[in-house]
């Protein structure tokens, strides 16, 4: 185990204190209606409404919708029910924040009670993007402000945690990109948090008007106050929503790299328009537990999605994924690949749903899910769907593969005087290089790099201590 | 070899039959505890059976339907005949035979089959075995092949060791409903050592409108023995819903051999929900082949839980799914022992609207050390009113294991087609050669003359000649 007490004695053998028995599909956080109506009570009518409907919906919805995946929840190991959320954040502060990372167009630096930074370079704001919290862009622009935080379908109805954030949401940031203007350099969000007992609801939302492109990348990290996973648990949920109008092509990508006491829920929705383009890049590693949907809604002709998606797995730590590719437009293409490398007891639940409306002629869809169970303690459970309206599709296919470390492959690194160790790692960090590779930032290139390396020597130096099975 | 079975002719007439029976015991619609006792006592149990019936009936009373598959709501369980006797004892002669019974069995081929070179025949007439011969070589060999019912009372303590231990009655709703009213279905015994020559084949068909048929199969196959058993079905077409809840049972115990061959074609008004299950002990093999192309709609997911080091399950599923129909089919391996092996095939083809749904669990657990498994799914759909699903569920839970799965959804290709019609072949002589091509994994597992009539089948459900 990576995070153990120090405390420990040999009397008494480190264990998972074990949550109190209940119901997998049991959420022990509850939000507080008196929450949602004093943030409405601060909100234009429209937001209050809003607000008010998702809650009335998050009350009414079971914790999983889709029958396909009711056997495969568990919140067990979030024990949420003390966590208290944050107020809205103070207004910005004047002090300039931190610079612009290198290399980046644009900067937002967000904690839990403050807004430490939104930045952009002057080349980009006099290009018109706007980088902004929620509050702010409600104050700066009204119209644009319901469109993106008041359009209904840009988080998914039938999701009980979606709809928490909405009903909930005590920040949130927006970046726009007007028609036509092509950034070259990416911007970074980077959220920090994790203070146990509390809990940070928020909005992300991402706009491209026709033609202009970006890329995004988000990075969630430990605040200062981060526990490990014996401490009291923090709740952290987010959402990004993004609208691509026509020919339109975003890249994000996202490095989660919580601390082991945070309880995470993820919901990103994307609406792609007429001969769009959206690239994900999804690196999980940290969080005690992880609950995550990405909705891909293909609906513009000859829209296109590519998501590659990978699990870094330590400790007890559930990842439970979800992805929905809905075609609904002509000559749309898909391409998703998730791929999970679990060490010690951690569990991967990778599940993938492609529909293929009657109206979605000339699809071409993929889906791949790959696990590779590094312990005998792992399990690695995937669920690659197709629901299938139209077969006038080019391709509609998923392929999934769960096996071990290859022998040929290793054999191979030893025969050149690599270390059977060290082969090891050379493996496994290169079957998690794809989305390495696809981020847009060459200094979060190397701190995913680095990240992964760090939590593979961690459990390579805790299974060698540990006493031999 | 076609002629002694020529089960399907380019007719369906010939099957949409059904006689007027004089039914000389039959329980009143709907099911009440009394039902069951009422069923029991028709057949002289013993009394540990009519508890074992009473606590499934509970169960299945307690159990809500499930929702995962839709349709089933439309079942009214109230306005079904549980049971029906079509004669007072089991006939060991052909001659003693009822005509009227005997004519249907003329129609469908049966003592043909029997005179050739069939092993052995169990043929069900609605909810009780009327009909069941063994060749004198097989009892020889010590093959017990019989009506369950009979099974029960001649083989008490073979029978209870197995009976329910491979499906529990509180499996799932409908092995509780099984359970609970079960009637008729074949036994088969295999000793050990003993290689059964030549298949063993039930022929059934449901007769009555509204009613249901609740068989009950198991198979000990033991050490070193093997078996290959195969199961057709015919049905007469109504307007109303019947329904078919069956329950088979498989045990394969070391070394032994079993392959499981099912052609299912019931009538388009039928609900087949069935639950197929085998254990496969130590380096033994269990293969299910299993096609559907009958029923309104038909649950059925063949499993085998691979109990025993080195055992073996090999699965081929085929589905053809026509207008208003709902294959909802599929296969589970789940793998307990180490080095054991599983591949699934799946072939579906939907047309004209009907629906089809694989749905597949492959389940490697703690323990099952070096364990090899395969998936493949393919779907062809043949228009764009059709559907096709593919919902695998794969939980690996060892580091060892090699899994591999795949699965693909397309419609027939025109290259193809225009290809095929240029040598003369008319559009729909080509898309049938495709499709049959396509299930040929399936066929080229069958007896030459299953595989011509199934192959005659999926022409007639090409042609859309099948109601």
């Amino acid at each position: 185990m990576i995070d153990a007490t120090p405390e420990a004695t040999p009397a008494a053998p480190v264990r998972p204190t074990r949550a109190p028995r209940r119901a997998p599909n049991e959420l022990t956080f509850i939000l507080d209606e008196r929450l949602v109506e004093s943030a409405a009570a601060r909100a234009p009518d429209w937001l209050a409404a809003d607000r008010r409907a998702a809650f009335a919906r998050y009350r009414a919805l079971p914790i999983e919708t889709n029958q396909l995946y009711t056997t495969y929840v568990d919140l067990r190991m979030a024990d949420l029910a003390a966590v208290i959320p944050w107020e809205a954040p103070a207004a910005r502060p004047d002090a300039p924040g931190p610079a612009l990372p290198e290399g980046a167009a644009g900067y937002a630096a967000l904690t839990e009670d403050q807004i430490e930074s939104l930045a952009l370079d002057d080349e980009t704001r006099d290009a018109g993007v706007i980088v902004d919290s929620l509050e702010g862009l409600i104050a700066r622009d009204e119209t644009l402000a319901r469109r993106l935080l008041g359009d209904q379908a840009s988080l998914p109805l039938d999701d009980k945690l979606a709809q928490l954030t909405r009903a909930g949401w005590n920040q949130g940031v927006v970046v726009h990109v007007p028609a036509g203007v092509r950034l070259e350099r990416p911007i970074v969000i980077r959220w920090r948090v994790g203070e146990p007992g509390r809990g940070l609801l928020t909005r992300t939302i991402l706009d491209l008007g026709e033609g202009a492109s970006a890329s995004i990348v988000e990075e969630l990290e430990a605040s200062d106050g981060a526990l490990d996973r014996t401490g009291a648990q923090a709740l952290f949920t987010g959402s990004l929503e993004v609208h691509l109008a026509t020919g339109a092509r975003l890249d994000i990508a996202s490095i989660q790299n919580l601390a082991a006491n945070t309880v995470a829920f993820q919901h990103r929705q994307a609406e792609v328009g007429e001969g769009a383009t959206l690239h994900w890049a999804l690196a999980q590693l940290g969080g005690r537990l992880v609950r995550s949907r990405v909705d891909n809604r293909l609906a513009g002709n000859r829209s296109s999605v590519e998501q590659v998606e990978i699990i870094f797995g330590a400790g007890d730590q559930l990842f439970d994924l979800t992805s929905y590719t809905r075609h609904t437009g002509r000559d749309t293409t898909g391409n998703l690949l998730s791929k999970a490398a679990l060490m010690d007891a951690t569990r991967s639940y990778m599940k993938g749903l492609i529909i293929i409306e009657p109206t979605a002629v000339g699809t071409d869809s993929f889906l791949g899910e790959f696990g590779m169970n590094l312990s005998r303690q792992a399990r690695a459970v995937a669920i690659p769907s197709l629901e299938i309206d139209q077969p006038d599709c080019r391709r509609a296919a998923h392929s999934s593969a769960v096996g071990p470390i290859d022998e040929t492959q290793l054999f191979y690194l030893e025969s050149r005087g690599i270390d059977p160790e060290e082969a090891r790692k050379f493996i496994v960090l290169g079957f998690l290089e794809p989305v390495v590779a696809r981020v847009p930032l060459v200094s979060a290139q190397d701190t995913l790099r680095e990240l992964l390396e760090a939590k593979w020597d961690a459990g390579a130096a805790a299974a060698s201590a540990a006493p031999a099975a | 070899m076609t002629a002694t079975r020529d089960l399907v002719a380019d007719q369906r007439e010939q099957f949409a039959f059904h006689d007027d029976i004089d039914y000389l015991a039959q329980t009143k619609r709907g099911l009440t505890r009394a039902t069951v006792e009422e069923i029991s006592g028709f057949k002289n149990e013993p009394d540990w059976m009519l508890q074992y019936r009473l606590r499934a009936y509970e169960h299945f009373m307690k159990r809500p339907l499930p929702t995962w598959t839709d349709g089933l709501d439309r079942i009214n369980f109230d306005n079904i005949v549980y049971y029906r006797k079509p004669s007072e004892r089991e006939e060991k002669s052909w001659d003693d035979v009822p005509d009227k019974i005997k004519a249907t069995f003329e129609r469908l081929g049966i003592p043909e089959a029997e005179r050739k070179f069939l092993a052995g025949v169990g043929a069900q007439y609605d909810s009780e075995v009327v009909y069941h011969s063994v060749k004198e070589e097989l009892s020889k060999l010590g093959v017990v092949f019989m009506g369950t019912d009979q099974a029960l009372i001649e083989y008490p303590e073979i029978f209870r060791k197995h009976f329910g231990t491979v499906v529990p009655a509180e499996d799932n709703k409908f092995s509780a409903l099984n359970s609970a009213v079960w009637s008729g279905g074949s036994f088969v015994y295999v000793p050990k050592g003993v290689e059964v020559p030549l298949p063993l084949q039930a022929y059934f068909r449901i007769n009555g409108e509204n009613t249901g048929q609740f068989e009950r199969t198991l198979i000990v196959v033991d050490e070193g023995a093997k078996v290959h058993y195969i199961e057709g079905c015919t049905a007469p077409i109504y307007a109303t819903e019947s329904l078919h809840v069956a329950v088979v049972e498989v045990v394969a115990l070391p070394g032994s051999k079993v392959r499981y061959t099912t052609i299912q074609n019931w009538s388009n008004d039928v609900y087949n929900l069935v639950t197929k299950r085998a254990h496969a002990y130590e380096n033994s093999t269990v293969e299910w082949i299993d096609a559907n192309t009958g029923s309104r709609k038909t649950v059925k997911y063949p499993s085998i839980y691979l109990r025993g080091e080195n055992a073996t399950a090999d699965i081929i599923s085929v589905a053809v799914a026509g207008k208003g129909q709902h294959q909802d089919t599929g296969a589970k391996a789940v793998h307990l022992a180490p080095n054991t092996k599983s591949r699934i095939v799946s072939k579906s083809v939907s047309k004209d609207g009907g629906r089809a749904t694989y749905r597949g669990h492959l389940k490697v657990s703690p323990g099952a050390t070096n364990v090899v498994a395969s998936v493949r799914c393919d779907a062809l759909m043949l228009d764009d009113i059709s559907r096709s699903d593919t919902y695998p569920y794969i939980d690996i839970q060892e580091d060892d294991t090699t899994m591999t799965h795949e699965a693909t959804v397309g419609k027939i290709s025109a290259e193809q087609v225009f290809y095929l019609m240029s040598r003369g072949l008319t559009e729909n002589e080509a898309q049938n050669l495709i499709v049959q091509g396509f299930l040929e994994v399936f066929t080229k597992e069958l007896p030459m003359e299953y595989a011509i009539e199934f192959n005659r089948l999926v022409k007639l459900e090409m042609e859309g000649s099948l109601g």
